[in-house]
Formats: structure tokens, sequence, C-alpha cells
């Protein structure tokens, strides 16, 4: 694993010591670089893990998280260039500096053996996340966002840290590899409930759930490019990790506790999705949706069967890229009009037809089109559901209606219909930004092509 | 030779100089149609005079907009009252269906829990589930 952090943290002094025509290159080649040095992690034996060293191991649910972690950074690093072009050389460093910073906390975080190591570094992904939102934002609305966020998470951690606590002076141990076979004991009291929640509410609000989904449109409309793709990608599927690997020995109690959590998700994604239909703000629908897709990875994860963890895997990673693309995509339009309304740019495809055809294939994408990993994704989770409860099915089909309902509308909005006369000037597309959304799209096209490698361990 | 009359569609509505009730329009309607011109030759004599500015350098921003959009989202919960119409809109949709399909979905799950522990529900065995 040292591989790959000690080049990542390598990248802050190439970012303070590059000439200052030279940083965003050699920036972005460099983390293209770390990217490709994360793939042998792939090369994995059957079910097991590959236990780097008391510290650090990758299996097959973190590898694919991994590699769309390491993935990222070139991305956000593309993206940034434009917004960041008029700031002082410092300051662009800087910004280089907290990317670089966050990236290495999450590569750490999905490699992690120990739980509370995962903890830490779960917690300090917060601080340059919450810098990038407060500091480069675009309005004065991202001050409050950045405290909905943190506060949010915080609280929600704060049992889990109690809980792991707690369990490493029980059980003894907190290895991910051991904690599997610790068992429980088989006389439920309320401590019990109280454990379960402690365990899951971090990653409840980080998902998030829908009653705790507030911070999630604010952090995400206010941050700046970066930090809304990594928002979008990663961090909110930290949250789906954590609970993949706790679930495993929260056994039995989860039989009961789970049904609260499954009624917020299933009516939280119907609502969420009806909320998309009305948003006018581009970055807000697309943060809705963001939480409409994961809460059914919420679902998948509390109803257990191996179909769903095979779901609930594939779906994080296809809706990190989607979602990442997507707002890249919004970006490129807040770049050239400087407001995210959605009706202020209208008819894109007659402007910028290549980048027509991208927000194409995001919204075919994101409404779960087969033969794509979305709904690979989607379609296992749907089926566990069924065979859980033969009535959910109403209730996801609602959903998958609603999905493809306001995806259509994004992109008939934006893309189609007759262009305001206002936006003759708007600049041709640069290389780059066509660059940004092929590179999202290759790995979401080519994983179609081989999607056992993002199934998850149970595959 | 008569011209055909002139027949509207959808596409192509019917102008008013071709229409005869354009000559039967009360003064309070031409006063309302005078008001809304003079709201739209100001707001196009500013865009005009912004448009053709030789010293302007960046966009040109519609006020009402960007009044319009900070309304839409983030002037909402100030202006927000609790009234019986919308709690109870709010506890309809929003708490209680909570509850409704917990009732739903744990009465469906009972009923086939007890199915299985008498044997009587039909359980192939699935390689996958």
């Amino acid at each position: 694993m040292l591989k790959t952090i000690l080049p990542t943290i390598m990248l802050i002094p190439l970012a303070w010591l590059s000439k200052n025509n030279m940083l965003w290159i050699n920036s972005t080649m460099y983390s293209l670089a770390i990217s490709i040095t994360c793939l042998p992690l792939m090369n994995l034996s059957c079910d097991n893990s590959l236990n780097m060293s008391l510290l650090f191991f990758s299996d097959s649910l973190s590898t694919p998280l991994l590699l769309l972690t390491v993935w990222l950074l070139p991305l956000m690093i593309m993206a940034s260039q434009h917004h960041l072009s008029k700031e002082p050389d410092s300051q662009k460093k800087l910004y280089i500096t907290m990317m670089v910073l966050l990236q290495t906390f999450l590569i750490m975080t999905f490699s992690a053996t120990e739980l509370i190591m995962f903890y830490i570094l779960f917690e300090a992904t917060l601080v340059p996340t919450l810098i990038m939102i407060t500091r480069w934002g675009g309005q004065t609305e991202r001050l409050n966002a950045g405290i909905y966020f943190l506060f949010y998470t915080l609280a929600g951690s704060l049992p889990l840290l109690v809980a792991l606590v707690y369990t490493q002076a029980s059980v003894g141990s907190l290895n991910l590899l051991l904690i599997q076979y610790w068992n429980h004991p088989s006389i439920q009291v309320w401590g019990s409930s109280a454990l379960w929640l402690a365990y899951m509410m971090a990653f409840m609000v980080k998902m998030p759930l829908y009653g705790l989904h507030l911070w999630l449109p604010k952090a995400h409309v206010e941050a700046p490019i970066a930090g809304s793709m990594v928002l979008a990608a990663i961090l909110l599927k930290l949250g789906g990790y954590g609970m993949l690997r706790i679930t495993v020995m929260l056994n039995p109690i989860t039989n009961f506790m789970t049904y609260p959590f499954l009624m917020l998700s299933l009516w939280g994604m119907i609502m969420t999705s009806s909320i998309c239909l009305r948003q006018t703000d581009l970055k807000s629908l697309i943060a809705y949706s963001s939480v409409s897709h994961m809460a059914l990875v919420i679902m998948a994860i509390m109803i257990q069967s191996p179909w769903s963890f095979m779901g609930a895997t594939a779906l994080m990673i296809a809706h990190g890229l989607t979602s990442s693309m997507l707002f890249c995509l919004a970006n490129s339009n807040y770049e050239r009009t400087h407001s995210r309304t959605m009706i202020l740019a209208r008819g894109l495809q007659m402007i910028l037809p290549l980048m027509a055809a991208w927000w194409l294939l995001a919204s075919l994408m994101n409404l779960a089109l087969p033969p794509s990993i979305n709904l690979i994704g989607e379609l296992f989770v749907t089926t566990a559901m069924f065979s859980w409860s033969n009535l959910s099915i109403i209730l996801l089909g609602i959903n998958i209606i609603i999905t493809a309902l306001y995806s259509l509308y994004m992109l008939i909005t934006t893309q189609r219909g007759k262009y305001t006369y206002h936006i003759h000037n708007i600049k041709p597309s640069f290389t780059r930004e066509n660059t940004l959304m092929m590179l999202h799209l290759t790995p979401l096209l080519l994983l179609m092509v081989k999607p056992q490698i993002i199934l998850g361990t149970l595959y | 030779m008569s011209h055909p009359k002139y027949k509207p569609s959808r596409l192509a509505t019917l102008p008013p100089t071709l229409d005869p009730a354009e000559y039967d329009i009360s003064p309070e309607t031409r006063k309302a149609q005078a008001e809304r011109l003079a709201i739209r030759s100001r707001l196009k004599r500013e865009y005009l005079l912004q448009y053709n500015d030789p010293k302007r350098h960046g966009l040109i921003e519609d006020p009402a907009l960007a009044r319009w959009t900070y309304a839409r989202t983030a002037n909402v919960y100030p202006n927000f009252r609790p009234t019986p119409k919308n709690s109870l809109l709010g506890a309809v949709v929003g708490i209680g269906p909570l509850f409704f399909w917990y009732y739903v979905f744990k009465t469906d799950r009972d009923r086939k829990e007890k199915l299985i522990q008498e044997g009587k529900l039909d359980r192939k065995n699935n390689i996958s589930y």
C-alpha cells in the first residue's frame, strides 16, 4: 500500500515546488501515474483478501473503491483548472494540497485493517473537504453548508467512536479479519440495540439516509467542482463501505433494528426523486439524485443477502462515476453562464454538440439504462428487495420511473429546445473538458464488459 | 378573386390584425396592455444599454431571475410558518407513510414467516438469493 500512499503524499511537494506554468500538468500527470500503481490490486485470488501488512489490506470490496479514489484525483485536478485560473499561485498550490491530503486519507481509509484506524481517517477526511467547501465555494451560503456538513457528520460519528472503543475493550481486537468470528451474546438487551445504533448512525448520516440528508444538498451545491466530485463520488461511499464492513458482526440484532432505516430509505428514495423533478438549480438536482441512489444502497445493505451486497457495491462504483460526471457537466455550464439555474442555459445541443453527447450518456447512465453497471446494481438490489418482501416492488418500481423522469427532464431542459437568445457568446468546449468527460465515461463503459470486478466480496 | 380565409393553427396563431375581437377590447384591458408594454420596454432598454455598452466585459445578469432562484432555493425556510394545513401535509406525506409501510411490510413478512414455520411455503432451493 505504501507504493500508493507515499507517492500521493509526495504530490504535495510536487505542487509546491513546480514551476507555475507546469503546476497543473505535473499534478495531473503524476496523479494519473499513481492511479496505475493501484491496478495490480485487482489481481486477487478468489475470496481472499490481500493482507499487505498489519495496517493495510485490500479485498474485493475495497479494491474497486480504492481504484475509484485514485482515478478521481487527476479528474478533480483537471476540473479545477478553470475556476482557479485567476487566483494567486500559492492559493492554487494550497488547493491541490487539500485535494492530495484528502486523497491520502481516503486511500488509507479504504485499505485500513483496524476499525479504529478506519474511524480516525474517516473523521480526518472531513477537514480538507470542509476547507475546500468554505474557502473556495461560490456563494455566501457555503459557510452554512460547511457547518451543516461538519456537524451532521461529527454528531453521527461520535457514538461510533464510543462503540468501537467498547468493542475493542470487550472483544480484544478490532481487526476486520478477526471480528467476523465474534460471537454475539444471545441475550438481547436494550444495550445491544443502542450498540447497533451507535455503529450505524455514523454511516447513515454519511450515506445519507433520508431523514438525515439535509447536509448533502447544501454541501454539494456550495462546494467547488473538485469538492462536489469527491463528495459525490467517494465520501458518500465511505458510509456504504463502513456499513458493509460492520454488518458482518452485528447479527442477530439486525433482524429487527433495520426496519426503521428500511422504511426511511424506501419512502425517502421516492421523496428525493420527486424533489428532483421540482428543482431549478442543476447541482441541487444532481445532489438529490445522489440521495436517492444511496437510499438504494442503504436498503441493500440492511437486508443483507448475497445479491443485495453485490448490488450495493456495484451501485456505489457506478453512482460514483456517473454522479461525478454529472457534476463536471454542470460545472461546464456554470463556468459559461455563472449561474446554476437550469433554464438559463437551454438548448445547448445546438451550440455544444459534443458536450451534448456527454450529457446524453451521463443522463442515460443515471437512469440506469441497460447494460450499464448502474442497471446491474439497481437490478440486483431490486431483485433482492423483492425476495425480502414482495410488496416492495411497488415502491422500487415507482422510484425507477421517477429516476428516469428527472434524468430525462435534466437532459431535455439543458440540451433540447430552442436556445436562449443571450447564450450566443458561450465559449466552445475545451479539450480539457472533453477529456474529463471521456475519462469519467471510459471506466463506466469498460466495466459493462466485466462487471465481476465491482460486484464485491460475494461474487 | 377571393382569398382563402386564414385559419389559425397551433404554431401559427391568429395575429391581432386579423382578429375582429381586437376592436371591441375594453379600456381596462387596453390600460393593462399598455402597462405591460411599458414594463417590457423598460426592461428591454436596460438590457440594450448594457448590451451595447463598449466598456462591459462580463455577462448581463437578470435581477428578476436572480431573485426568483434565490427565493426558490435559499429563502424558503425563513418564510416558513407552521400552519395546520402544512403540518398536516408534512405528517401525511412525510411521517405517515413510514408507519404505514412499516405495518404493511411487517404483516407481509410475518405472514411469510408463519407459512415457512408451518412448512407450507414453496421454498425451492435457489442457488442465488
